[in-house]
């Protein structure tokens, strides 16, 4: 693209991240400050504002929506499509696609339940299980960043191939069958709850993942680069930034993250099997896009995403409360993800919707 | 080109080409859907099963269960698998009809109804031998392929799951409230297990039901609505309904949660291994194995036997072409010895019994 018809988007990300890579410490800092303003647009809010207006309409049909019993619940609910999310809102801010999250929890869950107490060998690792598991996904993901960047092949191939293999090893590791869980401390990520609180340690698991990735996002260079190619690549590229480098880091760390959601996923139900991480990728790309990341890459980030899991898991949770007919249950869904995607984009910059 | 390569051989090798190199071994062996074991006899019909895939239990008994047939009469042995992919599935077929040249008993379960059609007329061309379960169109009959369609195979869902909306009312002491996970809406098996727990609720009025909510046969949503109905219902729930054992399962996780797996009944459907567990638990009150052990071996020992002349197709009843299997219904009286026999140990089964599971022609 010549310089002349860059969008003027992409050309003011550019020199915000020169300033920030001449002077990467202190900028990462400085950074948001300057475009606070920007960030209190009533656009950048709607994702709060559909939510809080979920739960307004939700409690008002069925007032057992705001009981304790409930918060846990959908915390509960909410706990590993935040921590697929977390991983898939670094490559969408990049502006690429990461489909590899089902193949990555599956092959996460079906390791996971192998190596631990379970009712099918005689493996007991333990929590040593854990780091293996998250090297596993760091892996898948290392191997979807460096295809993707080396061989040039756009990541919605190299994730989709990687979503099956992912699938097939975990198929081919346990031949269709189901490996139950009885290692007592995976199961009490779902089970046990905090003495204080009084929400499963999943929950928490799942909100230190949320700050770690907060922090990845704000306060590393590794965040601000993902930030740097999502807004213009090129230019990005051309102030010094290791492009290659940076996209191969961020698939692995989303590796890692999905390794997570697999971990709680197979604590969730108790058993590892193929067909667990069914469905998941849909919700979870689902939840970043209604939070307000765009698929364009440049814009969003992991505290929307975390607004957008909550309006999905509200949202599905207060459909039963409320109700509302199955057949129409996911018409409704549909139109959620139309109405908040519209809500929260920011038009003043586009000048081209493909 | 040739010189490329020369030069390439003396370079030392790189990053991309070790990529390069990793990519097309995994390409090669991911490749082959054909999973073949190779028998002894040659003369011997080859039989093939083609099924969705080997990642579900279900699918995974029903491919072992063939294998063993093979082995009992030493024939080659394929699996198909069609991933969901009707056109996969069909064309699969062709190839194995075209490469064994008509000498081929098929096992089928059709991704989807109308596959069965040119899966019929494609053996009944090569002059082989096909038994279908499951999916057909309802016009499909195979007294219309004399003999190459042997039999058509299926289970009524309204039966069963009226048999397990009846084990959990009894479990329930034969009031209270229930809610129910229903399967993909429009998918037949779903709509006629439905069925049968509505007739059991119109024969007990003092079960309430809820609420009925479709969970689409995943785990993950089934956990997620029950974890609703708690909030909503809380200890109004008496027992949980379920259309299948995934579901069921997840309905106890989301019980287990909440401190109640064991207090409040689930039952399921299927047989898989972790619901006749669950039984022997306490925490489900009853599923209905379909055995698709049976379903993989007795497919192909009916076409087996039709093949080599054991019997004439063209000469047996309606009842025998197109007939409802049995399934085996199991509480927690009958688990225990259910999961000696057929979990524990590999089913042993008589497979020249061909038609002793047949109950009753299927009904459109």
């Amino acid at each position: 693209m010549p310089p002349s018809v860059m969008p003027t988007s992409i050309a003011r990300t550019g020199t915000r991240v020169m300033t920030l890579h001449a002077n990467a410490a202190k900028s990462a800092v400085a950074v948001p400050k300057k475009t606070a303003t920007r960030r209190w647009r009533l656009a950048s809010w709607a994702p709060v504002i559909v939510l809080v207006l979920l739960c307004a309409v939700i409690a008002a049909i069925n007032p057992n929506f705001l009981s304790f019993g409930n918060f846990v619940r959908i915390a509960q609910a909410a706990m590993i499509p935040l921590v697929l999310g977390l991983g898939a809102t670094f490559i969408i801010l990049m502006g690429s696609i990461d489909l590899s999250l089902e193949g990555v929890l599956t092959l996460s869950a079906v390791i996971l339940s192998m190596l631990v107490l379970n009712g099918a060998n005689a493996n007991d690792l333990g929590l040593l299980a854990i780091p293996i598991v998250l090297l596993v996904g760091a892996g898948v993901g290392f191997v979807n960043g460096t295809i993707h960047v080396r061989l040039k092949v756009p990541s919605f191939m190299v994730t989709l191939g990687t979503w099956f293999i992912g699938v097939g090893v975990a198929n081919a590791l346990i031949g269709g069958t189901a490996i139950r869980i009885n290692d007592k401390l995976v199961r009490a990520l779902a089970i046990a709850r905090d003495p204080v609180i009084g929400f499963p340690w999943g929950v928490w698991l799942a909100l230190l993942c949320f700050l770690i990735a907060l922090v990845i996002q704000n306060y590393t260079r590794l965040g601000r680069y993902i930030y740097a190619l999502g807004g213009g690549e090129d230019l990005a590229a051309l102030s010094g930034i290791p492009a290659a480098r940076v996209r191969i880091m961020a698939f692995t760390l989303a590796g890692v993250f999905y390794a997570v959601g697999g971990i709680l996923a197979a604590a969730q139900l108790g058993l590892g099997n193929s067909q667990i991480g069914l469905g998941r990728l849909f919700t979870t790309i689902t939840a970043v896009v209604v939070g307000g990341t765009a698929l364009s890459g440049g814009q969003g980030g992991v505290h929307q995403t975390l607004i957008g899991v909550l309006i999905v898991v509200v949202l599905s949770n207060g459909m039963v409360l409320m109700g509302i007919p199955p057949s129409v249950q996911i018409g409704v869904q549909g139109l959620m993800i139309i109405v908040a995607v519209a809500l929260s984009m920011d038009r003043k910059m586009m000048r081209i919707v493909k | 080109m040739v010189k490329r390569i020369f030069d390439s051989m003396n370079k030392p090798v790189r990053r991309r080409d070790i990529l390069k190199g990793a990519a097309a071994v995994g390409a090669v062996s991911v490749f082959p859907a054909i999973i073949s074991r190779r028998g002894f006899a040659a003369e011997n019909p080859t039989l093939v099963n083609s099924i969705r895939s080997l990642s579900n239990p279900y699918h995974a008994t029903w491919n072992k269960g063939g294998e063993a047939f093979a082995k009992s009469v030493g024939a080659d042995y394929v699996t198909l698998v069609t991933e969901g992919n009707s056109e996969k599935g069909v064309s699969d077929i062709r190839a194995i009809i075209a490469k064994t040249g008509g000498n081929v008993v098929i096992n089928v379960d059709p991704n989807d109804a109308p596959d069965a059609r040119p899966i019929v007329e494609a053996v009944k061309e090569a002059g082989g031998y096909v038994v279908t379960q499951w999916n057909k169109p309802a016009d499909l009959h195979p007294w219309d392929f004399d003999p190459n369609y042997v039999a058509h195979i299926s289970f009524s869902g309204v039966p069963y799951g009226k048999a397990m909306a009846e084990a959990l009312f009894k479990a329930m002491g034969g009031k209270g409230g229930i809610v129910a996970l229903g399967g993909i809406q429009s998918n037949i098996p779903a709509i006629e297990r439905k069925a049968g727990l509505d007739q059991a609720l119109a024969e007990n009025p003092d079960i309430k039901l809820l609420d009925f909510q479709v969970a689409n046969w995943s785990e993950t949503e089934a956990l997620e609505k029950t974890n609703a109905w708690l909030t909503q219902f809380g200890d109004e729930i008496g027992g949980i309904w379920a259309a299948n054992d995934g579901m069921a399962l997840a309905a106890v996780e989301a019980l287990r949660a909440d401190g109640r797996a064991g207090q409040v009944p689930v039952t399921g459907i299927d047989g898989i291994q972790l619901a006749v567990e669950a039984i022997l638990a306490g925490e489900m009150a009853g599923t209905v194995a379909w055995d698709p052990y049976w379903q993989g071996g007795m497919g192909l020992s009916i076409g087996y036997h039709a093949a080599t002349g054991k019997f004439d197709p063209a000469k047996e009843p309606k009842d025998h072409r197109e007939f409802y299997g049995t399934g085996v219904i199991i509480t927690a009286d009958n688990a225990q010895s259910y999961y000696d026999s057929n979990i524990k140990a590999e089913p042993e089964l008589d497979w020249n019994d061909i038609w002793g599971r047949v109950s009753g022609q299927i009904q459109y």
